[in-house]
């Protein structure tokens, strides 16, 4: 609603790596890439990892010093890439923790070995160990660059750190954390324990109960017995007091032990995200290694191929000016709709109006699939002035600021992209009268069902997407619907090939090349016959 | 209603509004720093137009500048790194925003599924208790958890109330923080009330301590005063949808349709009645019973919280810089001055621009004897906590640093 995130566009707007980094002339000198090129011997950099761990997890605090080969460079890096993928899709996914470790587990075997404890010799597990400390730094490199990939980076690698942390045994997490030596990390006295032990055990008890699975009462209340507490200001916490995970009193935020991992990982995110930063602004110094640029350019790029958005900024296919302010209302479009936009198409209809938000999640859909700025403005004006109870003038003075805006043609000049779900399972949740969201979320089971017989599923795939929603599991629902209305007897290859749908526009896509292959391969078949 | 004239407000600015003071309490101390120099404030005009990254750095040039721009409110903002009004000669990236006060708003017409005496922009004295109580609620909590000791609520003008807290915590919260501190306060997230709130139990201690605050007023707001579900729609929209048994809400359904009218009083006791007839009627053993009617007490729980709780605007709460009207502005359609609120404030005593210049004909321009003075005290006094506590925040800020750094000297 206001200007702060006119920051995080202009480095949107203005990328381009290339160019950065011709321009500025700077040699690289010693800094933080020094590690990358400098040769010092393998046994200092022994000495190194000893020094700062013996346990198998790091935050990463220091470079690594050694030398590695080209190959090396790029296979690790693409080897922790396809873990921080899959932790990705997991996260689109809405997974649980465990359920993400499950995935995790076996692809950290194969591809993180250090981080499953499997070396047999200390020459394997030192080879180990600088595979991952490595594959770290390099990745740093390569999403250093925006604030989305950034962001991104630091929330799969805070989930990783998270799931090593929990294949520990109790006796290396408490290693671990203390050689940490966080300052924050005070437990009360049993006394204050007792004194406030009701008020304790109720913060605790649904966590303890959902978290840890202790189903049974006098289970928790075992545990809790047994629990110590860390006391510490709330702001350290901050992500456990939004749900009401821990108890509050006076400014301080009592934690149980077995959420300090919360704390630990939040210690992790801070900490990686200021690296980046400093990553960051020396990036310009970088131009002067042609070796690396290609690789890092390379491998950043492969890791936002699944983020359907920033391909490269083109979405629809509009060729022959097939989406216009008119056909995007025609049944042969609007079949290619998702629900979500289904449901703001018929919300615009009925009312001859839009909310703010779904005036943003339907105009950007709708110039993803490539409906031009002024066919769009031409398609809104009619929309809302149908009812009779707009003006032209009214709109042109209220409402096409707005629809211009989003096409970067008003203010910041920005060329915004069309929501994601994450981005629009991230903002506010409709209200009576509005129309935007996401309908496996905000929708009620009833008015799911209704929809959903209207699409044509049937009772039991309508029960399947019900299932996914229950789980909060909202993309994958879509996702089925994708299927089930694609492919009714879930046969053909190219549907089912496991590609979650995380973003309106994908939905739209898919759904019209299949469409046009399918009629290619008609046309053959009738031009054979 | 009277809406002032821009002459109205011009007098207003030059006679009555308190300048200095809401210099020296958006500065957090009586000598002129940063906290206010770097302040942004936005000015609302009449046209519609908008003038945002005002700043001004002596109470007197705050005085002249509001007083020649004459807008017909102005709004704060938050603490720069840079003075706001020098942002068009800087780089956008070089300005970033530092601290401002943790605000919540509340609005009258959120409540409207429980009040019948009024409904949107309209408040009387009576659906008024809604938001006393959200006061008291909200208090508790940023008293109690947060270990806030300096906050104000401020009359908004028309129909709802601000909250400003200026404890220095408080005021350095990141934008991630500030959204936690609302989820945590924020309960009720759905306003139409016709979803069950299904809260996990047992409560969190938060919401055990607002439910005891609340259940002796629902007794007597909404089962006796407002009596909202009298109207059987409103029960079969916000009181049955709250059930957890399918069964029990289309037995209910059935009763009140064939008896309409029935009070909320009476509503709420059928619901015991026609739960008690259930269980016999379903034959349940006295565990399942047992259980049967714990769920029912949850639910009830969850409607008195769903009722009551306050109910607050998120957007003004989740940014650092998001802007809010400054307290002693005058509303623009009400002609009210947005005072803070006293112990037994209700709208109708809100001071009026009008009456406060009828006022200041009768007692020889001198302000202390108007009906604005009594706020104007309490306002002072509370600025006087604000800076005494922020003189120690600060204190207390340095001593830590300049121990980390001894800390960190003796490890380097």
């Amino acid at each position: 609603m206001f200007r702060q995130n006119k920051k995080r566009l202009s480095s949107r707007r203005n990328f381009d790596l290339s160019a950065d980094m011709d321009s500025s002339g700077i040699k690289l000198e010693n800094g933080v890439h020094q590690y990358v090129l400098s040769g010092s011997d393998a046994e200092k950099e022994q000495k190194l990892y000893d020094s700062i761990n013996s346990t198998k997890l790091y935050f990463y605090e220091q470079p690594p010093q050694g030398e590695i080969t080209l190959e090396e460079f790029e296979t690790w890096a693409i080897d922790r890439l396809k873990i921080l993928q899959e932790i990705q899709a997991s996260i689109s996914r809405n997974r649980s923790l465990k359920d993400t470790a499950a995935v995790i587990k076996p692809l950290l075997q194969k591809l993180l070995p250090s981080a499953t404890g499997g070396s047999h010799s200390a020459a394997e597990a030192f080879a180990e160990k600088k595979k991952d400390y490595y594959s770290h730094y390099i990745l740093r490199l390569c999403f250093a660059r925006t604030k989305e990939l950034r962001e991104s980076f630091v929330r799969a690698e805070t989930l990783l750190f998270k799931i090593r942390f929990n294949l520990l045994t109790s006796t290396d997490q408490a290693k671990f954390v203390q050689s940490l030596d966080l300052p924050m990390l005070q437990f009360i006295s049993d006394d204050e324990k007792n004194e406030l032990a009701a008020k304790l055990y109720q913060a605790a008890s649904p966590v303890l109960q959902f978290q840890l699975n202790l189903t049974d009462e006098q289970q928790r209340k075992a545990y809790f017995a047994r629990e110590r507490y860390i006391k510490l200001p709330f702001e350290n916490v901050i992500e456990l007091i939004g749900n009401r995970q821990v108890f509050l009193k006076d400014g301080y935020a009592y934690l149980p032990q077995f959420q300090q991992l919360n704390l630990i990982a939040s210690e992790f995110a801070n900490n990686l995200n200021a690296s980046l930063m400093k990553v960051f602004q020396s990036l310009p110094r970088m131009n002067e290694d042609d070796r690396l640029l290609p690789i890092l350019a390379h491998l950043s790029a492969g890791y936002t191929m699944t983020d359907f958005d920033q391909a490269d900024g083109q979405y629809g296919n509009n060729a022959d000016n097939e989406i216009n302010a008119e056909s995007v209302w025609s049944p042969e479009i609007s079949k290619h709709y998702p629900l979500s936009v289904r449901h703001l198409m018929e919300g615009l209809k009925q009312n001859h109006h839009l909310r703010y938000y779904g005036r943003q999640q339907l105009s950007l859909f709708l110039k993803g699939i490539g409906l031009s700025a002024d066919e769009s403005l031409k398609f809104f004006t009619k929309a809302f002035t149908d009812g009779g109870h707009m003006t032209v003038e009214k709109f042109n003075k209220e409402y096409k600021y707005n629809f211009r805006h989003n096409y970067g043609l008003e203010g910041n000049r920005i060329n915004y992209r069309p929501w994601d779900c994450r981005t629009i399972l991230s903002k506010p949740r409709p209200g009576r009268g509005d129309f935007h969201g996401c309908p496996f979320r905000d929708f009620s089971s009833e008015k799911l069902t209704s929809e959903l017989q209207k699409m044509g599923l049937t009772p039991a795939q309508i029960t399947s997407v019900l299932d996914s929603c229950q789980k909060g599991e909202y993309t994958t629902a879509n996702t089925k619907v994708f299927e089930f209305t694609h492919d009714s007897n879930g046969t053909d290859v190219e549907i089912n090939d496991q590609t979650l749908i995380a973003h309106p526009n994908l939905y739209f896509e898919r759904s019209r090349q299949l469409e046009q292959k399918r009629k290619e391969i008609e046309d053959k078949i009738k031009g054979s016959s | 209603m009277s809406a002032p004239s821009s002459a109205d407000m011009e007098y207003y600015y030059k006679q009555l509004f308190p300048f200095t003071d809401v210099f020296y309490w958006l500065n957090h101390s009586r000598e002129p720093s940063k906290d206010m120099a770097n302040r942004e404030l936005a000015m609302a005009f009449r046209s519609g137009a908008y003038k945002r990254y005002n700043s001004y750095s002596s109470p007197e040039e705050f005085k002249q500048q509001i007083e020649r721009a004459n807008p017909d409110r102005f709004e704060i903002g938050a603490v720069y790194n840079k003075p706001p009004k020098e942002r068009d000669a800087l780089l956008k990236s070089e300005m970033h925003p530092l601290q401002k006060e943790l605000v919540f708003d509340i609005d009258m017409d959120d409540y409207d599924p429980y009040r019948t005496c009024c409904e949107g922009a309209r408040v009387c004295s009576r659906c008024w208790r809604f938001i006393t109580l959200a006061i008291e609620v909200m208090a508790a909590t940023l008293r109690e958890d947060f270990g806030f000791q300096d906050f104000l609520w401020v009359f908004s003008g028309r129909r709802g109330a601000h909250c400003w807290v200026s404890d220095r915590r408080a005021r350095m919260l990141t934008d991630i923080q500030r959204r936690n501190v609302l989820d945590y306060v924020n309960v009720v997230r759905d306003r139409s009330g016709n979803k069950r709130l299904n809260l996990v139990r047992p409560y969190h201690p938060q919401l055990t301590r607002a439910l005891e605050q609340l259940k002796p007023h629902f007794v007597d707001i909404i089962l006796g005063d407002q009596d909202p579900w009298c109207k059987d729609e409103s029960a079969f929209a916000t009181l049955l949808t709250g059930l957890h048994d399918k069964q029990l809400q289309e037995a209910l359904r059935k009763h009140w349709t064939e008896n309409p009218g029935r009070s909320s009083q009476q509503k709420w006791s059928d619901i015991d009645a026609f739960a008690a007839a259930e269980t016999r009627s379903n034959h349940l053993n006295a565990a399942r019973k047992q259980e049967y009617m714990n769920k029912l007490k949850e639910c009830k729980e969850d409607i008195v919280l769903q009722a009551l709780y306050p109910k607050l605007d998120v957007e003004v709460t989740k940014q650092t810089i998001h802007l809010l009207k400054s307290p002693f502005c005058i509303h623009p359609a009400t002609g009210n001055v947005c005072v803070p609120i006293l112990d037994g404030f209700e709208p109708s005593n809100a001071p009026k621009l009008h009456q406060l210049q009828q006022e200041m004909q009768q007692h020889n321009n001198n302000v202390a004897e108007t009906s604005l003075q009594p706020f104007i005290g309490h306002f002072e006094k509370y600025i006087d906590s604000v800076i005494k506590h922020a003189g120690e925040a600060v204190a207390k800020a340095e001593e830590e640093s300049s121990l980390k750094r001894k800390h960190d000297d003796i490890l380097a």
